[in-house]
């Protein structure tokens, strides 16, 4: 304070902090701080003390850690508005055994050694461990370290299963797949590293913004659908596609897939039927849900679910309890989007029911094929006049869906119509009958089912209600669940709630 | 602290009135997050956790009406907190095989007496998180906008100081002004909510 004794005034800091100053004393107080380093760190100090300081930044800050940690996901506590997202745990017993396992370090500032990396601080924890910030000397760089929890570090089929997500994510070289710089499983504590990203999980950036533009729906999807399509081109199915797992990076437009956790190589039958659901029930696919074996196409469902959630706000399908959601999940169709969020172009809505069809006959078959598709529909929204949109994405949806369904279920669709034809005929004919003449009503009621049958032939003014009608309805045959529904019901029986 | 009142009348938890609404839901909304929070740690998802959550407060409600006629020593305050982490760890490690399967991560059981002292020092932990949230919704509801941002964009999103300037086209000397302002009411509203339970035992 020094530099301008003439200016600097401890008592104006405090009545600028509690808001009393005039607006022509506010300004002069700021023309001041301007030229005054020490008042501009003195404010600082006058404000709250430094553990203040430190505290609100790490309350309130967005972490990266919920990204690239192990499915601590984010809360989903809708009804209530709290930001309440950090899932970090902080002096926990856990975290404090894995650093007092660490290995003494010469430098000061370090919590110790792992490897050969310095770590410098906790970035969270989660069921199977703990991440650490780490510096990498040699390649000059900061990383992440996924530590196995020592609890699980004893357990051969945690380590195994430890051992396998490294491996498997390895082998995935795509720039929206996170990258794993290295592994090792002999110490007493098994570990992987990976890049440290600064940014936030497409969970957090929901729960702070709510739905997403279309722009950014279609852009984070693609990327997504692009590390997809790496992923199981290397035989890999992530299993749990969810937007903890999907990390934004800041800055640059880039989205980064994280937490192949639960992915496993699709030959590795011996685990997958340990009987234990992995995924996120939120997010999973119907054929997770009711436990039959799932492949690349059980991702493209739970992206279908992760961009319904961008459309939204939320996941598609919600219930009070976790087997509430798999029922939903098995047995009924979201809430349309359109209806949630009108500011979403048609064209997407369908991408997405097409994702989210349960039979896996009409969802999208590749993430490739969604990547190219979502490529072009960017394109199309940067440039509306240049772009078009791309041809499988003009045609109403029912229609394709009718043309494409088997001559069965197009003759029972057609025997349909025509019965709501009648349907439709008929309620109006009674309607208008019970309005022209409501003397005749209970006469009309009191009648015979076959005479009222007949159709009184009156014209009939209401087209567009029956054609609606008769859309819904064929909207209603094409993710023809029965067969699912009733594999599902027969599990069911066996299956305590 | 007398420029906001109206938290101090909210927070008023009246002890012998458990009946009234607004103060039960806002500790109710303090205490809920702490539990799920701390129950997703443990593995538990997010139906289940709100399962937890919503059985922890039940049972510290129902204790509510006997506060004052049994232990007028403790403070409000702390015996809140303690019955709620009582519950919470009584939840949280008496049922541990009554979690529906489908969570993301391996059932393991932990050895109990290693996970209570753990499990207190994180609930501890988070119900200071979950007043600095909340107390910083009040601020930011109460505050201007721009001074808001100031204070957002440098310790919440991380930008600095001179990003910040830049994107709210305000110098620098502003920021650090209007993010010390939010600091200050931040920091005085966490003490009034953490003070305002304990006054009323004393």
């Amino acid at each position: 304070m020094n530099a301008h004794p003439e200016t600097c005034d401890p008592s104006l800091l405090e009545r600028y902090l509690a808001d009393l100053l005039l607006s022509a004393e506010e300004a002069d107080f700021h023309r001041h701080l301007e030229s005054c380093e020490a008042c501009r760190q003195q404010i600082q100090l006058v404000a709250a003390a430094p553990s203040s300081w430190s505290d609100a930044e790490e309350f309130l800050r967005d972490q990266p850690f919920e990204a690239i940690a192990f499915g601590t996901s984010s809360p989903d506590l809708q009804k209530q508005h709290d930001n309440v997202r950090d899932g970090r745990a902080s002096a926990s017993a856990e975290v404090a055994q894995v650093l007092a396992m660490l290995n003494p370090t010469d430098d000061p500032q370090m919590l110790g050694r792992i490897g050969g990396y310095e770590v410098s601080g906790v970035i969270g924890s989660g069921g199977m461990g703990i991440v650490l910030k780490a510096f990498d000397g040699p390649l000059d760089r900061t990383v992440a370290i996924k530590v196995l929890a020592p609890r699980l570090a004893s357990s051969g089929a945690a380590r195994r299963r430890f051992a396998r997500e490294a491996k498997a994510a390895a082998t995935v070289l795509h720039p929206n797949v996170i990258v794993i710089h290295g592994v090792s499983n002999d110490g007493a504590l098994p570990f992987l590293v990976m890049p440290y990203l600064r940014g936030e999980s497409l969970q957090r950036r929901l729960d702070r913004l709510g739905p997403l533009a279309t722009e950014e729906i279609v852009r984070i999807a693609q990327q997504v659908a692009a590390g997809l399509a790496a992923a199981h081109g290397q035989g890999l199915v992530h299993r749990d596609i969810k937007p903890a797992n999907i990390l934004l990076e800041d800055g640059v437009e880039r989205v980064t897939l994280t937490d192949f956790g639960l992915a496993r190589a699709v030959d590795d039958a011996s685990m997958t039927r340990s009987g234990v659901i992995a995924g996120t029930p939120q997010y999973m696919s119907p054929e997770q849900a009711r436990g039959d074996n799932v492949d690349a196409r059980s991702d493209l469902f739970s992206l279908g679910s992760v961009m319904y959630a961008m459309c939204t706000g939320r996941p598609p399908f919600r219930a009070e309890t976790s087997y509430g959601i798999l029922r939903r999940i098995t047995d009924t169709e979201p809430r349309p989007i359109r209806e949630v969020n009108p500011n979403i172009p048609e064209w997407l809505d369908r991408i997405i029911q097409r994702l989210l069809a349960k039979s896996l006959d009409i969802r999208i078959p590749t993430a490739d094929h969604v990547a190219i598709l979502l490529q072009k529909c960017l394109a199309h929204l940067q440039q509306p006049t240049i772009v078009e949109l791309p041809e499988e994405c003009r045609l109403p949806h029912h229609r394709r869906g009718y043309m494409s369904t088997s001559p069965v279920v197009r003759v029972v669709s057609a025997i349909a119509m025509s019965c709501l034809v009648i349907a439709g005929i008929y309620s109006i004919t009674q309607l208008a009958s019970g309005i022209s003449r409501p003397a005749t009503v209970s006469k009309t009621t009191s009648n015979s089912p076959e005479t009222s049958i007949v159709p009184n032939l009156s014209p009939i003014d209401d087209w567009d209600a029956i054609q609606t009608d008769i859309d819904a309805f064929e909207n209603d045959l094409i993710p023809s669940e029965t067969d699912a529904r009733k594999l599902w019901q027969t599990t069911l029986e066996t299956k305590p709630p | 602290m007398d420029e906001i009142p109206e938290t101090r009348d909210s927070l008023l938890i009246r002890v012998a009135d458990a009946r009234d609404q607004a103060a039960w839901e806002q500790f109710a909304r303090i205490y809920r997050p702490v539990v799920y929070n701390v129950a997703r740690m443990r593995g538990l998802q997010d139906a289940d956790a709100q399962d937890v959550a919503q059985q922890v407060l039940l049972s510290v409600s129902k204790a509510l009406p006997n506060w004052e006629r049994r232990d007028e020593s403790t403070r409000f305050r702390h015996w809140l907190c303690r019955m709620a982490r009582n519950a919470t760890i009584n939840m949280l490690t008496r049922q541990p095989k009554d979690r529906a399967a489908g969570g993301p991560l391996l059932p393991v059981d932990i050895p109990e007496d290693h996970a209570n002292s753990d499990l207190d020092s994180r609930l501890v932990r988070e119900y200071r998180r979950q007043l600095f949230r909340q107390a910083a919704e009040h601020v930011r509801t109460r505050a201007d906008a721009t001074t808001w941002q100031a204070f957002a964009m440098t310790m919440i999103d991380g930008l600095t100081i001179t990003e910040a300037a830049e994107r709210l086209q305000r110098s620098e000397a502003v920021i650090y002004a209007a993010r010390s302002r939010i600091m200050r009411r931040l920091r005085d509203t966490v003490k009034i909510m953490e003070e305002d339970a304990d006054e009323r035992s004393s």
